[in-house]
Order: C-alpha cells, then structure tokens, then sequence
C-alpha cells in the first residue's frame, strides 16, 4: 500500500517545482508527473491521495486523464487548475465528479487546505470502502441455505414462519440463524439489517 | 381574342353601308341614264315624227303643186284644142313639149267624144289598161267624170309597163259649149316621185304611194326595211281614187353618235363596275390586312403588358414616345404623364440630377454600354429604386434610326441583397478578427499566468516556512532564486508580446493624398449611395507630397467618411452631402471630412478618443482612439469641431514630406481602424 500524497501532474516544471515547494512548506507529500502519460504510465490502483491536475498541457489534456482514470475504476479526488477562460469546461468536469477546481492565479494557501480535505475525504473513503469489503468477505461464507435464511431474518420475519416457507423444520433454522450471526459478527438482526444496508 | 372578333364583326357591320353606297350610287346612275337615254329618245321620237309629218304634209303639197302645173299645162293645151276645129298643126309640137318639160307626163293623149284616143304623143300604143276588155278602165271612168263634169278628172291608177304605175288627168275639151273629146295626160307615179321629191327627203324617208288595198304603186328609194318603222300617211288627192302618200323613216345617220354615246356611257358603266369589283377586292384585303394586324397587335400588346421588364422608347431628343405597363409600375407614374417628357424626367433623383443627365446625355450620343449601366431612380411615392438599364437603337420600319429603346430593370433587392452580404461578410471578417484577437490574449493570458502561479507559489511556500520558523536561510535563498527566474520569464512573455507588435512597421512613403482621397471617395461610393448621401471632394491646387503609410492613412479616412455618412441617418434626404477637403496650409496638409449630421454633444466629445467609447450599439470604440494613433504616429494631428451647417468636421493635418520617425509605431495590423 502506497502512501497517501498529493499528485501533481503539469507541463509546467516551474508550476511543479513551486508547487512542491509549496506543499512542502505545509508538510503535504507530494508526487509530480510532467506530463498525463507519464503519470499513466506509473499509475497504480492501490495510489492513494489525490489529484491536481492542469487542464492545458501539452499532449494529453487533464480533462481526458480524469476520463481515462475514472473509466479505469480509480476513485481519487481529482482537483483541477484552470487558466483564463477554462471556466465552462472545468464545470463540466465538476459534473463528471471532479472534486474541486482552481483559477490560475489561486491564493496558495487555499489552495493547500482544498488539498488536505481532498486527501482526508480519500482517507475516509478508503477506510470505509476496507469495511465493506469485510462485510463482502464473510458474505462469501454462508452457505445457500444460510443466505435464504438470513434474506428473510433480515425482512424481520420469525423462525416459525421461515421454516413453513423453507419447508424445514424450527429447529434447524435455529442452527441455521445462529450460523448466521456467528459468521457475520453480529448479535442481533437488527445490526445484521444495518451492515446489510451499508454494502447496498 | 373574343373581344377581338367582337369588334372585328362590329367594324364589318360598319363597314356594310359603306360598301353598298358605291353599288347603290352606281346602280341610281345606270338607272338615271337609261330613264334620260329613254326620254331623250321619247323626244327625238316626237321630233321625228313631227318632222316626217311635216315633211310628209310637204311633200304632198309639193306633189300638188306638180300637179297643178302639170293639170294647168294641160289645161292649156286642151283649151287650145277647143279653140280651133281641128288639130291645131302645131298640137304635136306642144304635146311633146310638154312631155318633155315635165318628166313626170309619160305622154299626152287625144281623145275623141266617145274616149277612144285619137293620137298619143309621144306615139305608144296604151296598153291593156285602157282596154275595155276587162270592164271599164280607169281612162274610161275618167274620161266619163270629165265628159260629165266639164272639168279634168283623174282616173285610177293602172299598171304601166313591168314596173311602173300610172294614172292620168282627163281634161275635156269643149269647142264653144260643145263637148269635143278629152286631152289625157299619163303620169308616172315612178317618175313624179323621181323628179319631184327631192334628195334629202330620200335620205331620210322611204316614199310609198300605195292603193286602197296597200299595194305599193311607187316609191322613192328601194332600201329594204329589216323591220316596220315609223311611218307617216296622207291621202294622195289629186290624183284621189283612195291612193296614199306612206313615209317611213330611214335610220337615221345621227343615231350612230348616240350609239357610241350609249356604247360609252355602257363600257364607263361596266369600267366603273370593274373598279367597284376591285375595290370591293381590295377592301376585302385591307380588312384582312387590318384583322391581321390586329391580332398581331394584340399578341404584340399581351406580351407586352405580361412583361416584367419595364421598357422606354425615346426619340432621338430624348423625349418619352413609349413606355409599358411594366415600367409604369416601376415608377409609379402613368404612360400619359410619362409620354412626352423631355429630358429631366419625373423619375430621375433631384439630388444626383449631373450624374443622371450626363448618363443621359451618353446614351443620346450611342455611347450606352452595350452591357448595361445602374442609375438609382425615384417612384412616384418617392421611393429609390435601382435600376439596371439597357439602351438599344430604335429602327424604324424604313431602317431610319428614330430613338432609342430601353429596357428598365429593377434590381433594388438584387442590390439590397448584395449590399446585405457585403455587410455580413464585413462583420463576419470583424468577428473573425475578434476570435483571432480574443484567442491571441487568452493565450498571453495563459502564458503569464504560468510564471505568476509559480511565483504566488514559491512566495506562499516561503512565507509558510517562515510563519513555521523552520526555514534554512540556503533553503529561502533557492526558492528566492526559482521566484525571480519566474519573473523573468514573465518579463520576456510582455517582451514577445512587443516584439510580435513591433514586426508589422508602418509602410511610410511619399503619398499623394489627393490620390489617396479619390480612392477612399470611389471606395465610400456604394455606401454612399445606398444611403442616398453625396459625397463631394474638393482638392486644393498644388497639393504637396506627405511622408506616410498610405494603407494605414486611407483606413482613417475611409472611418471618418463611414462615420459622417452613418451620422447622417437621421438628416433629410436631400441634404445628405458629405465633404472631403484637402488643402496645403502652414506647412502642412489640411485635410477636412465634413458630415451634416447630428453633431456631437459636449458631453460625448470629451469621452470621443478615449478607448471603448463608442456611440454605436455594434462599435468597440477603438476606431476613433487607433485612428488619432496613426494619424499621430505620422506626427500629425486629428481633432474635431462643429460643422457650420449642423453637423461635425473631422480634421487632420500632416506635416509636409519630412520623414516621420514611425519605429516606435504599435499600430498592429489587428488594430487597425473598423469602427468607432
């Protein structure tokens, strides 16, 4: 797992250096790209943090990175810079799922503090995106007739009408509950119910 | 075509009296002079037979007279007989002289007592007729009437030889009062007609002298008589016995004149009945001639109004003999109030009379182009119309030039779209311009910000460290360094920037700027007109050269001139008139662009130069502000004031051929003048 920074990728190596400089003197890690293609080229799905992307640059345009990145299932916050007159097309990209965009010239600092709440929306995402997939894992435990169970446990139905609509007996759908329960780490089905919901 | 006929058959039906009077007129003559020839001969008639009667009645007295003699001379013999005893010796003698005297006496016989002839003289036997033989003869009857009577006696006619008839007088012969026989004289009837009617009477009648029974006993003149004439009978008496005089008329020698009069009056009778038939013919052919014609006319005339194109015929001194419908329309004026006008039309502009006459005056001379020219025309209602014209020779029927015929085209849509899609193109050429513009700054615009950035960079980043106090005064010193080379770079884009302005140089070279103004005139010629202004250049004498950049000069002139005429929008049409004057003065050139339009406030004229004012809704306001830039790049002036007549005079002065020092000159081909 890759440390979680701030990507930057311009055309510009004044833009990037001063930009480093200036996420440094706010203890902001930063990576920078000089180009879309590079920054392709190196990408990786377990890169965490988020993006600064200028929309003008040479070859490919920030705009048709996002595209490509989003199409490839990346879920980093995208921050876009824009110059004069970028206005109309930074919105659309707002609308696609940009995070945020900034006018060139920007005031630094704010720019800075979009960056941090950029990288800690991430953080958070990703934590919660880890606690679904734990959920998805235990999933992957039950058996079928655990699943059918647990569909009508969690519709709030009770053990002797479960067992007329399986055809089994009260009994084994006792067992079959506390299955259930034991493999996803709850105790009660209403907590089963709000984990369920969580992963949709 | 049915009104056609209708009038065709309405014309024919005049036309019917008119052809039947000459038949009529004819016909009453024919009949006049048959009803004169009639009476004329009805008259000649009872002449004739007034006159045969006369010279019948004439003739019988004349025959009378003979005789008379005749009976006297025997008379007197016989009573010369009676005078002596017997024969007198000398009886022969006088005898034969009397049958000699008088041809009409055949011979002379003595009878004795009882009738029988004694002696004849001249000595013939008498023939059968004075025999007794069958019945008594006509001497016999004589010669008892005699006897008895005691005075002369004719007898009956009788047959004398082969071809002659006589009768004879009887005269007794009484010696004392004792009858002593007869003295007959046997007369001709042959030879009393021969010898004692005369010639004339011949010539003109036959004379007959017929019995009781109209047996012919003697006549004058054998001619045979084809047919019965008129004929005129008086009783023969003497000789009596019921013998008749018969004249019949000759034809006459005089009715040959009043033949070849009839002959004549006949032939002009049939000759004028001829020329009647011929007119008649040639009547007829005119008629078809003309209905012909007519048709013609009419297709000629429906064509003619179904065109679009106006046309003008006029005569060779340029007077209107023909205008259609088309025309009419056109200009709104009727063919009566246009036909016979002369030169200066109703229809030509009050305001550009010159230019019309003397287009006027080329195509009365032949000189129109043969591909057509433009006038702007006025309608009736005052509107202006262009109008595209083509002129042509008028040839008469007998190849004699009379005028000239033109067609009149109305091309004001025509124009109004061309001047529509010169305007577009001229507005989409400025937009294209502004695009090219607005991308030429976006793109400075994105170049500086990307120093700028930087440098707002490195500056937020140092100052952080600083807030921070965890700065190395090595680590300060690098982004400092990183920060001005930032600067630097900014500097150079402005650099470029200069450099991209400085490469487009004024063109500067001697200029004439009369020439210069007759160009930016002929180039302002359309919109003028379009907007019904005119414009007037006035060149000063002995015009000296200017130092300059002729395009960039004729950009300001050709603004000033658009702005004076669009200033004039609201001025009354006749007073549209916009002046350019140049004029050399102090050293310098003068030039004035003078509009009559609506002038410039006070408030507005304070503002005028400064960049982005403008007074127009489409106007950026930079021509104004460019324009004085040139015109003082060229180290000259522009200024304004209030015309005399209402409106403004822009006016710029440039210094006589010293050559301006123009490198300093950010006239960009981008910026030059496109409007105010």
């Amino acid at each position: 797992m890759c440390e979680p920074k701030l990507h930057i990728v311009d055309d510009d190596e004044a833009i990037r250096d001063a930009m480093g400089w200036l996420f440094q003197s706010r203890n902001v890690p930063v990576a920078s790209w000089p180009s879309a293609e590079a920054f392709l080229a190196d990408y990786d799905p377990a890169m965490a943090g988020c993006l600064l992307l200028d929309i003008r640059m040479e070859g490919m345009s920030g705009l048709e990175l996002f595209d490509r990145l989003t199409a490839m299932g990346c879920r980093m916050p995208v921050l876009f810079l824009t110059g004069h007159g970028d206005v109309p097309i930074a919105v659309s990209a707002l609308k696609k799922g940009a995070r945020d965009f900034v006018e060139k010239p920007f005031n630094d600092n704010d720019l800075v503090d979009r960056v941090i709440e950029a990288l800690a929306f991430d953080a958070g995402e990703r934590a919660r995106q880890a606690g679904q997939a734990g959920v998805a894992a235990r999933l992957a435990t039950l058996t079928q007739r655990e699943r059918q169970v647990m569909g009508l446990v969690v519709a709030g139905k009770l053990n002797k009408v479960i067992a007329d609509e399986l055809g089994i007996s009260m009994r084994t759908v006792e067992v079959h509950r506390a299955h259930v329960f034991e493999k996803m780490g709850v105790k009660t089905a209403v907590e089963l119910a709000r984990i369920l919901a969580a992963v949709g | 075509m049915t009104g056609g006929a209708a009038s065709a058959a309405h014309g024919l039906g005049q036309r019917g009296p008119v052809q039947a009077m000459p038949i009529v007129a004819m016909a009453l003559v024919v009949l006049l002079f048959g009803v004169f020839l009639w009476v004329l001969h009805r008259s000649e008639r009872e002449e004739e037979t007034l006159t045969l009667i006369k010279d019948v009645l004439w003739v019988e007295q004349n025959l009378h007279f003979q005789l008379t003699s005749d009976e006297e001379k025997l008379q007197y013999l016989a009573e010369s007989l009676g005078r002596e005893d017997t024969t007198p010796v000398n009886y022969p003698v006088m005898a034969r002289h009397i049958v000699t005297v008088n041809p009409a006496i055949q011979r002379v016989v003595r009878l004795d007592a009882q009738g029988r002839p004694m002696r004849s003289e001249p000595p013939v036997d008498d023939g059968p007729a004075l025999d007794d033989a069958f019945g008594p003869s006509p001497r016999a009857d004589a010669f008892l009437i005699a006897r008895s009577s005691g005075r002369r006696a004719y007898s009956a006619p009788y047959r004398l030889g082969a071809a002659d008839t006589a009768f004879e007088i009887v005269i007794p012969i009484f010696r004392g009062d004792q009858f002593a026989g007869a003295l007959a004289g046997v007369l001709s009837i042959d030879a009393l007609l021969t010898h004692h009617v005369p010639w004339w009477f011949a010539q003109r009648y036959q004379l007959e002298v017929l019995d009781p029974y109209g047996a012919v006993l003697g006549t004058k003149s054998r001619i045979a008589m084809p047919e019965p004439r008129r004929s005129h009978v008086v009783p023969f008496d003497p000789p009596g016995h019921g013998l008749t005089l018969v004249a019949t008329l000759h034809q006459l020698s005089g009715n040959l004149g009043r033949n070849i009069l009839i002959a004549a009056i006949f032939a002009l009778t049939v000759s004028a009945l001829w020329s009647l038939w011929a007119v008649r013919r040639h009547i007829a052919r005119r008629i078809r001639a003309e209905e012909a014609l007519r048709a013609e006319h009419a297709f000629r005339k429906a064509m003619e109004d179904s065109l679009t194109v106006g046309m003008r015929a006029r005569d060779l001194d340029g007077r209107i003999i023909y205008v259609n419908p088309a025309f009419c329309r056109m200009v709104g004026w009727s063919a009566e109030e246009l036909v016979g006008a002369g030169p200066i039309m109703p229809y030509w502009l009050p305001e550009d009379l010159a230019h019309t006459e003397e287009v006027f005056r080329a195509v009365l001379a032949g000189n129109a182009p043969a591909n057509g020219f433009e006038l702007r025309f006025r309608r009736a209602n005052g509107e202006r119309f262009d109008a595209l014209i083509y002129e042509a020779p008028l040839i008469d029927a007998k190849g004699r030039h009379t005028g000239w015929m033109g067609s009149v085209l109305d091309i004001t849509e025509r124009k109004r779209a061309e001047e529509l899609a010169r305007q577009q193109q001229e507005r989409l050429q400025q937009t294209a311009r502004l695009i090219t513009m607005g991308k030429m700054a976006s793109t400075l615009a994105h170049e500086l910000n990307q120093p700028l950035s930087a440098i707002a960079s490195y500056c937020t980043g140092c100052l952080n460290r600083l807030q921070a106090g965890s700065i190395r005064p090595d680590e300060l010193a690098t982004a400092l360094e990183k920060l001005s080379g930032q600067a630097k770079r900014a500097g150079q884009i402005i650099r470029r920037i200069h450099d991209f302005v400085r490469k487009s140089e004024p063109n500067v070279a001697p200029c004439c700027l009369s020439e210069m103004l007759e160009d930016c005139v002929a180039l302002m010629e359309a919109d003028a007109r379009q907007q019904g202004v005119k414009l007037v250049l006035e060149v000063g004498n002995g015009l000296p050269a200017v130092m300059a950049d002729r395009i960039l000069l004729q950009q300001v002139v050709v603004n000033l001139m658009r702005n004076g005429i669009e200033a004039m929008a609201a001025t009354r049409r006749d007073r549209r008139r916009l002046s350019v004057t140049v004029q050399a003065q102090d050293g310098a050139v003068l030039t004035r662009i003078q509009d009559r339009g609506c002038g410039i406030s006070p408030e507005n004229a304070e503002k005028l130069f400064s960049p982005f004012f403008t007074t127009k809704t489409e106007g950026m306001g930079m021509g104004l502000n460019i324009c004085r830039s040139i015109i003082e790049h060229h180290q000259g002036r522009l200024w304004f004031e209030p015309a005399p007549d209402g409106g403004t005079v822009f006016l710029f002065s440039l210094p006589v051929l010293s050559a301006p020092s123009l490198t300093g000159a950010v006239v960009s081909q981008d910026e030059r003048p496109q409007d105010v």
